[in-house]
Formats: structure tokens, C-alpha cells, sequence
């Protein structure tokens, strides 16, 4: 790693803490802590908000897709995006309206009972440790390849952990919401200097897009791999070919001779780097170009992927929570349309630094250039390390540096965000309501910073054992898979219970419980049948099998949450006996317009002394 | 929330310090915004799922080029469907911020009888 890089992430990391502490003085109460006082404005909290949902995913995994899959690389990002409709649509100014802190405060007052709060507890831990688990498998991957040494001793994907849970831990738990929003609006500006910087240097060394993407589309993608001997040399059970045999197809004789060497120093476990070619899986009978679809997704998975991104967006806990540092339902609106702006500008940036990369790599490397990612017939064999490895050949060590920095600040925005929303499950839905309801304010800010700090180190448990169940080695693309995971756990838990408790007064307490449990359960039922699938546990026969090859299980379990809340509603048809209340305080705004006539609504106020 | 102390909850209507919602006035909204967000999300929803049917069905849609390398397909996704998304947010919150106006002129009216009728 450069100096410059180094010395950019320390000072990103130092400004962090120094934004924690000059918070710190202005959280005093659990509103401050959890909620940043409910005054964050519309535009401080889109940009928050864009920091919350723009993780190393989206960061280094959508240019990489891009680069690796073409057209449905820029599909998945689409997807991303669109899920804020959905938000904005039928959640967001409902959500705020109804007040409280968290999305079980809104289960509970909704519905009236303990058992489904408490079931939404459940959920949002399990779906914010199903987000977490990539942001560590992420922090990990990124000190490796950007720092690639380890600290007192330990390996370097450990020190990477270790580190961003150190440092996420104290400055979640110093700075509360406020500090963490502070933070958030900061790292996102700055990973949005990162991508519009990478994109200026593209356009500024004769990126020309439409044509970039003809040259990019003249010849079949090509798919890099690296292998052990054993299998580049295993033959195919029905054709009797061996990957060696498609890779000398593509690959030049030069090339090849290296491939050869690996191989004839006997070591059948000795991984090398080849470049095979490519399948279409939507339109077999074509040649996969980068223009057009079916590199990543069949006809099936086009459509369900991009329902997994959109309905799952609406089910994120730490996203959902943000709704709540509004000052009312029209600003909570008013910031969605802002997030739309921020994320849909990033996500048309990104995939043309995935596609600016394939040139500018090809090219940097045919004139004798080196770079430090592994590559193999002029492409990166990992393409998550496209936007580091073409920042470092457009603008040297600066815009390396620039763009280090962003990964780390899309990688603490993210953890933030899922800190402070398990905290709030916790301290809030927990202590505060069960344990100890009597507890002081400062009982109750010290419990919600200790709950930080029990989260943190839980998701530093499951980080550091990601690498140690072989689960990087099964999925190729494990960052974007993990997100998918947590998209889908959150949008079967969630979702169809907010849709169904906001739009139909008919929905029952039994019916929302039953259809959370359903979402919950099923989605992660399916996930885990997909790991043990793809480890080899499980056979592909029969309805497990099938079940454990659904790559988007949102697609079957949201429906199925969905049913059931309105089966067992109808079944059961015992409404709350406020229910008018309720339906008042979800829909009208005479606590809005109370507020608003005496100055509560005002906005800007975030840092105010008490 | 509001402020406590100035609220109260009546059977069939809430007030907080002067302003009043009552269920009739808020079901009328609702059915109102019911209508706009069910409108939008149809939109939304079929033209999410339109891509990927084109990218399935449609031949000119995904395999032929229009500018340069872009098919129809790689503008619409890659920018394209950004502003559509845009569009839908601007409007749709343009619509609601007037439907919030409808019902707080409506119960401006329902205090302003009230307070008539003591």
C-alpha cells in the first residue's frame, strides 16, 4: 500500500473519531442517542441515509460487477436504486407520522402486544447480523488487498476486521445518532468524490463512452478464474473436457506456457489464474456480449433479483430507523426523493468506472504496465478490485488513496447505520421496555452504548469465522451474495407486516406476528439450505434441493409472509380496540400541523446546547 | 410525537393543541393517498418488471444497438430508469404534500364548526 493511501484512511479514520467527540456533547437523552433529536433535514439525512445504504457493496462491488458481467452488472445496481420507490411510495411519511423510535415501537403501537415486539426484535438483529456479516467480510478483504499487512500479529483479513470494529464500536458508542449521522454525511459525500473523481480521470484520458462500449461488445466476455491444478485438469463428466482445454481457447500461447509451468511442478493443490470463456444464461444460443444480458442471470433470477433489491430495501432496520430522525412525514418524503438523487448519480457513475476499467486495464498492461492485482489475460481475476487498481493507473497514489479512503468510509457509514439499529433494538425495545422502565436517562444511554459495543464485537465473531467455515471459497462473489441475504431476511420479515399494518386496517396482531415469523424463518431456512447446498451438505433433489437453489429467496418467502398476514387476519378478525386511533395517527397530521404552528418541525438544531 | 400535555384522544377524532383530525376526514385522505401510492407503485412495478420481460422477449430491446455499443436496454438501465425514478419520487411527493393541504384545510373547517357550535 502507498504512503499516500495510508495516510489518507488514518486521517479519514482520525476526522471520524474527532466528529464522535464533538458529538458526544450533544447527546444527552435516548432521543439524541437513537434519533439525533429528530431534527436531522431533509437533505442532511439523504445524504446520511446514502452513506447508511452505500456499502462496500455497492462501492467496490457494483463497478466490479459491471466490469466482470456487463450489462448485468449495471441490472443489480438498478435494483439497488429502485428499492427507495418502494420506500417512498408506501412507508416512509406513514412510518413518521406514527413516531416512536424503532420498527418494533411501530409493531407494538400498531398492534398492541409484547409477543410482536418482540419478534421484531428478533428480526431486526437477525436481518442487521445478515448485513453485518459482509461489512466485516468486506472490512477484512479491503485492508488485505489495500494494507496487505497484518498488525501485532495477526494475519491481515484479522487486522482488517479487528480494526473497523474497534473503530466502529467507539465512535458509534461516543457519538450516538447524532454523531453517527455527522459521520454518515461526511463518508458518503466523500465515497461520491471517490466514484465522480475515478469517472473525471476516465472521461479525462479519452473515456469515450458509447464507443468504450461498442469496443467493449465486439468480442465474447471473457471469465477469469483462479484454480487449483487438480481442477483445471479435471475432466468435464459429459464432454470430457477440462477447464485447461476452454482456457487455450482464449488464452494466448504465452499466456498458456505460464499455465503450463504451474502445472508441471506437480503441486495438484497450487491455485493459477485463467481466463475461460463465457455462458449466456438467458439466450443460450448467443454469444454473452458486455451489452447485452444473461452473463449473472437467468430468466428467472432477472426478474427475481431485482424484486430481492427493491422489496428487501424496504426492509433494512437501519435504513427504516433513519425515517424516524425526520421531522415529519412530508420531510421524511422530501428525503427519499433526495436519497434517489444521491444513489441513482452514484450508481450511473459506477458502471462506467466498471466499463472505463476494461480498456484502461487491457490497454495499461499491453504497453508493459504492472499492476499489484492478480490479472491474468489482461483482466483482473478478482473484479472487486477494479476501482482501486484503475484509480492507482488513471491518477497514481492520489486517486488510489482517494478511493482507499472511500471504501473505508462506505464500509464504517454501513456498520454505523447497523450499530446503532441493533443498539436501538436492545437498549430501547428491550431494557428500556422490559428490564428496566424506570431506568434514568443516563441508565439508559449508558445501556444502548454497551448494547453497541456487545453488537460489534458479536459481528467481529462472525466476521473472523466467515474465512474459517470455507464460506469465501464457496461463493465467488460472496460480498454481494451476503447483501442479497440480508435484503431478503429483512423484505420477507418486515415488509409485508409494514404494507399490510400501514395500507389495511384490517390486518390483526396474529396475522402480522404470523406473517413476520413466516418471512423470517422461511427466508432464512432457504439461505441456510443455499450454504449447505453449495458446501456440498445437501443434495439438488427434491423440494430441498430446489428450496436450496433459490439464489433470491425473497421471492418466495415475501409473498408467503404476505399470505399468511392476510390469511390469518381474516381467520382471526379481532382488530385492536383503538384501531381508529391508531389508523389517526398513521394517516393524520394534527400532530404535524401542532407541531408545525409552534416551531417544533424546524430543522438545523441537531447540535443545539440544552 | 407531540407534545402530551396539550393532546387528547376522543373517541372518534385526535386533537393536538388546536388541530383536530377525526376518522372521517382521515379515511378520506387515506383513500385519497391509497389511490396515489397504489397508482405509482403500478407504474413503478410495471416498468421494473418491463426491463426484464424486454430483456427476455424483446430482441430489439436487448440485442440491437441504438448509440455507439448502448442497446436500448444498456441506456435505459444505465441512466434512463435513474430519471424515471426521479420523476416518479418529484411527482408523487409534490401529490402527497397536497393531499396533507386537503386534509388540514378540512380540519380547519371541522375546528373553525366547532368552535361555532361551542
Amino acid at each position: 500500500m502507498n504512503t499516500i493511501a495510508i495516510v489518507l484512511v488514518v486521517g479519514l479514520i482520525l476526522f471520524t473519531i474527532a466528529l464522535s467527540i464533538f458529538s458526544r456533547r450533544f447527546t444527552r437523552t435516548t432521543a439524541d442517542f437513537y434519533l439525533a433529536g429528530r431534527k436531522v433535514g431533509s437533505f442532511s439525512n439523504a445524504s446520511a441515509i446514502s452513506g447508511d445504504y452505500l456499502s462496500a457493496a455497492s462501492f467496490l462491488g457494483v463497478a466490479g460487477a459491471v466490469y466482470a458481467s456487463g450489462l448485468d452488472g449495471v441490472w443489480y445496481a438498478a435494483g439497488f436504486a429502485g428499492g427507495f420507490m418502494v420506500v417512498v411510495l408506501f412507508i416512509a411519511s406513514a412510518l413518521r407520522r406514527f413516531g416512536e423510535y424503532t420498527v418494533a415501537d411501530f409493531a407494538f403501537g400498531r398492534f398492541g402486544s409484547n409477543r410482536i415486539r418482540l419478534i421484531t426484535v428478533l428480526a431486526v438483529l437477525l436481518t442487521s447480523l445478515f448485513y453485518m456479516a459482509p461489512q466485516m467480510f468486506g472490512a477484512g478483504t479491503t485492508w488485505s488487498v489495500l494494507v496487505g499487512k497484518g498488525i501485532f500479529g495477526m494475519d491481515p483479513y484479522t487486522s482488517g476486521v479487528v480494526v473497523v470494529t474497534a473503530i466502529m464500536a467507539f465512535y458509534v458508542g461516543v457519538g450516538g445518532m447524532k454523531g453517527t449521522t455527522l459521520n454518515q454525511i461526511f463518508q458518503f459525500w466523500w465515497l461520491m468524490f471517490a466514484m465522480i473523481m475515478i469517472v473525471v480521470f476516465a472521461f479525462g484520458n479519452g473515456f469515450n463512452y458509447p464507443q468504450a462500449l461498442a469496443d467493449a461488445s465486439k468480442t465474447p466476455i471473457v471469465n477469469t478464474k483462479s484454480m487449483t491444478v487438480a481442477d483445471l485438469t479435471k475432466p468435464d463428466a459429459k464432454t470430457g473436457k477440462t477447464p485447461y482445454d476452454a482456457a487455450a481457447t482464449i488464452m494466448t500461447p504465452a499466456e498458456m506456457a505460464k499455465v503450463d509451468e504451474v502445472i508441471a511442478a506437480g503441486d495438484t493443490k497450487a491455485k493459477v489464474a485463467v481466463a475461460l470463456p463465457s455462458k449466456n444464461k438467458l439466450h443460450e444460443l448467443r454469444d454473452q456480449l458486455f451489452n447485452e444480458p444473461g452473463h449473472r442471470y437467468n430468466s428467472f433470477d432477472q426478474f427475481s433479483m431485482v424484486l430481492a433489491l427493491v422489496l428487501g430495501t424496504a426492509g433494512l432496520p437501519h435504513i427504516l430507523n433513519r425515517y424516524y430522525t425526520n421531522p415529519s412525514g412530508a420531510a421524511a418524503r422530501r428525503s427519499t426523493f433526495w436519497v434517489l438523487v444521491f444513489i441513482g448519480t452514484f450508481y450511473i457513475l459506477a458502471p462506467i468506472a466498471g466499463l472505463a476499467g476494461i480498456g484502461f486495464i487491457k490497454d495499461y498492461l499491453a504497453n508493459g504496465g504492472t499492476i499489484a492485482a492478480a490479472n491474468v489475460h489482461g483482466l483482473l481475476v478478482k473484479p472487486d478490485q477494479i476501482m482501486p487498481t484503475l484509480a492507482e493507473i488513471l491518477g497514481g497514489q492520489w486517486l488510489m488513496g482517494i478511493v482507499a479512503a472511500g471504501a473505508f468510509a462506505a464500509m464504517f457509514s454501513t456498520i454505523g447505520g447497523l450499530l446503532i439499529a441493533a443498539a436501538s433494538a436492545i437498549g430501547h425495545d428491550v431494557f428500556e421496555k422490559y428490564i428496566d422502565p424506570n431506568a434514568s436517562e443516563r441508565k439508559r444511554v449508558i445501556v444502548g452504548k454497551s448494547a453497541v459495543l456487545f453488537f460489534a464485537l458479536l459481528a467481529m465473531g462472525i466476521g473472523l469465522a466467515i474465512p474459517k467455515f470455507g464460506l469465501d471459497q464457496a461463493y465467488p462473489a460472496l460480498i454481494a451474495m451476503m447483501v442479497t441475504w440480508a435484503f431478503a431476511v429483512g423484505g420477507s420479515a418486515f415488509v409485508p407486516m409494514l404494507l399490510t399494518g400501514i395500507w389495511w386496517k384490517g390486518t390483526t396482531e396474529r396475522g402480522a406476528t404470523a406473517g413476520i415469523f413466516v418471512g423470517l424463518f422461511g427466508a432464512i431456512g432457504i439461505i441456510l439450505m443455499n450454504i449447505l447446498q453449495t458446501l456440498g451438505v445437501i443434495g439438488k433433489d427434491g423440494i430441498i434441493g430446489f428450496l436450496g437453489s433459490l439464489t433470491f429467496p425473497v421471492l418466495f418467502t415475501f409473498p408467503l409472509s404476505l399470505l399468511t398476514i392476510i390469511i390469518v387476519s381474516k381467520l382471526d378478525g379481532e382488530l385492536p380496540k383503538n384501531v381508529d386511533q391508531i389508523w389517526m395517527r398513521i394517516h393524520g397530521t394534527a400532530n404535524e400541523r401542532h407541531e408545525k404552528q409552534h416551531g417544533l418541525d424546524k430543522v438545523g438544531t441537531m447540535f443545539a446546547k440544552k | 410525537m407531540g407534545d402530551a400535555t396539550e393532546s387528547t384522544v376522543s373517541g372518534v377524532q385526535v386533537q393536538h393543541g388546536d388541530h383536530i383530525d377525526t376518522i372521517e376526514s382521515v379515511d378520506f385522505v387515506f383513500r385519497a393517498q391509497r389511490k396515489l401510492s397504489f397508482t405509482y407503485g403500478a407504474i413503478f412495478f410495471a416498468v421494473t418488471l418491463g426491463i426484464p420481460a424486454s430483456s427476455v422477449w424483446w430482441k430489439g430491446w436487448y440485442a440491437t444497438p441504438i448509440w455507439g455499443g448502448f442497446t436500448a436496454n444498456y441506456l435505459f438501465v444505465s441512466l434512463l430508469y435513474y430519471i424515471f425514478l426521479w420523476a416518479m419520487a418529484w411527482t408523487y411527493s409534490k401529490q402527497a404534500d397536497k393531499l396533507d393541504l386537503t386534509l388540514e384545510v378540512m380540519a380547519e373547517e371541522i375546528a373553525a364548526k366547532a368552535g361555532k357550535e361551542g
